[in-house]
């Protein structure tokens, strides 16, 4: 399965106003404390699924996952991840 | 026939009925004009339960209630009746939760306790004239009465004596910029442990099916929160009401947001019943009695308080009450954004947002007080109503009796 990128992921969150901060994502942003609560993590996952044709299980929707844009990333590329 | 009164109050929601409390314990003859059946507003008759706005925003410190008086009296006894120690901690902010027939109960014991206030249910407050007195007209299964008094409080949310009077002395956000609606229903029967991972796992099966098609996509609005007791869910539905389109004066598209608020709340009852082990056995859920609505319109006051000004903590000489919760921001369907006070220090709210100078004897409180669309976000919440109200009830009084 394709990689996918970081920057990717923070293009997706910012083309579809996921999270609303002033500073611009980097990898790293924490992105709960930039606000993504669980109303913007469903929306983030339906765009995630959509525009990289990833699925995320219900079980697989945790915090861990969605830390930062780096972290969701490397996840969402991780080889064990059985692709869509 | 009209019946006179010194204080009448319009609108019986947190703001209403702690106006109305507040000017029948001083002695005055008050009137209380609700429409619905219930007291208490969106927090009855739209299920709103949790009751936000009645601490201290300092969170490093252990919870402390930040206005004395009728804010604090209803706090505490829902914290009794619903066998809660106090409000939880939810991120930053200090939250009680409320139960919407409990506080239906509290809101009738703590009127009728008072021989000065009476409360007119199902009476509909539909004209306004200024003669010296007030007189309002109120239509109650299609007879019209006449009520009088020199001293009136709206509360009614919607800025109604403004729009009945001189729709110059209210304003209203674009109808793409209003706090979105939201429809409220309660589940029962639900099992499990609904900690945050349980409520992302379901989070998650809705984006399934909505992906699948199996639900409408305003099924993505949705949010589950406990009641304080076992076994009771509500179901928070964040809707787009058509978002520019949206005017929650116009009552076709209200009827929209109601038939929209049902369908979507039944598919999603149905979709976790068949999907979901902790749904299995729950009943159809329990619907409100009206959509909840954020925002419509709100007076220009002798002064309008801002974002800046609460973000600031700012403080005023001629204040009366604190506000406590910060700018929770819904224009769109998709989650709250939050403005915080720069620091966790309550600002003060100003008499002049409860008058208007030139319209002496008309106050008003709660969600329509005089504050900019940004500030409103923090001030509509119902602790920060009580306490407006309550202070618009005494001013009310004041005023009668200056008279
Ligand atoms: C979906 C939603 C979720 C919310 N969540 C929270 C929350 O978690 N915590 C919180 O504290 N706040 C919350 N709020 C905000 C809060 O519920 C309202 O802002 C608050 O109830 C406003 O109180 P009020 O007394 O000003 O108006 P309302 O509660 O709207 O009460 C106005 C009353 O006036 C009556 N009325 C109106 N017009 C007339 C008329 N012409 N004649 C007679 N009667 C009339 C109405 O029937 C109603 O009973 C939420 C609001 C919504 C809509």
């Amino acid at each position: 399965m394709s990689s996918i990128s970081t920057q990717a992921v923070i293009d997706l969150i910012q083309k579809f106003h996921i999270v609303d901060t002033e500073e611009p994502l980097t990898p790293d942003s924490d992105l709960f404390s930039c606000g993504l609560d669980s109303l913007a993590m469903m929306q983030l996952m339906l765009h995630l699924e959509r525009d990289f044709n990833v699925r995320i299980s219900p079980a697989e929707m945790t915090r861990n996952h969605f830390a930062s844009p780096e972290v969701l990333a490397t996840w969402l590329s991780h080889p064990n991840r059985t692709p869509a | 026939m009209s019946r006179q009164v010194d204080v009448i109050v319009a609108g019986g929601g947190s703001a209403g009925l702690a106006a109305a409390l507040a000017a029948a314990r001083q002695g005055a003859d008050t009137l209380l004009i609700e429409r619905q059946t219930k007291l208490g507003g969106m927090g009855t008759s739209a299920l709103v339960h949790t009751f936000c706005g009645l601490f201290h925003p300092d969170v490093s410190q252990p919870w402390a209630w930040v206005n004395p008086g009728i804010a604090q009296e209803i706090g505490q006894q829902m914290l009794e009746r619903t066998g809660q120690a106090g409000p939880e901690l939810m991120g930053r902010v200090y939250v009680l939760r409320q139960h919407p027939t409990l506080y239906a109960q509290i809101a009738d014991e703590l009127c009728a306790a008072l021989p000065h206030l009476t409360v007119l249910s199902g009476a509909e407050w539909i004209g306004l004239r200024q003669d010296g007195d007030w007189e309002l007209e109120v239509i109650t299964r299609g007879s019209v009465k006449k009520l009088r008094a020199p001293a009136l409080v709206d509360t009614t949310g919607d800025a109604t004596g403004a729009r009945l009077c001189d729709p110059s002395w209210c304003t209203q956000a674009e109808p793409a910029r209003l706090y979105r609606p939201a429809y409220i229903s309660a589940f029962h029967g639900v099992t499990g442990v609904h900690d945050d991972a349980w409520r992302l796992t379901v989070g998650a099966m809705i984006v399934r099916a909505v992906r699948d098609e199996k639900l409408p996509a305003a099924a993505m609005g949705a949010g589950f929160r406990d009641s304080p007791f076992v076994g009771e869910t509500f179901l928070t539905l964040d809707l787009e009401a058509g978002q520019g389109d949206w005017d929650p004066f116009d009552p076709v598209k209200r009827a929209r947001v109601e038939q929209e608020g049902r369908a979507v709340t039944l598919a999603l009852w149905r979709l976790l019943r068949a999907e979901h082990a902790d749904f299995k056995d729950c009943a159809p859920p329990m619907l409100p009695t009206k959509a909840g609505i954020r925002e419509t319109a709100r007076y220009l006051g002798d002064y309008v308080i801002t974002g800046d000004d609460l973000a600031s903590s700012r403080r005023f000489e001629d204040e009366i009450a604190l506000a406590a919760w910060p700018m929770e921001k819904r224009e769109n369907a998709r989650g709250p954004k939050f403005r915080y006070f720069d620091q966790p220090l309550p600002p003060g709210i100003p008499a002049r947002c409860l008058k208007r100078e030139a319209v002496p004897g008309l106050f008003f409180a709660g969600r329509c007080l005089s504050a900019d669309h940004e500030a409103l976000a923090s001030l509509r919440v119902m602790g920060t109503c009580m306490a407006t109200g309550e202070a618009a009830g005494k001013m009310a009084v004041d005023f009668a009796l200056r008279r």
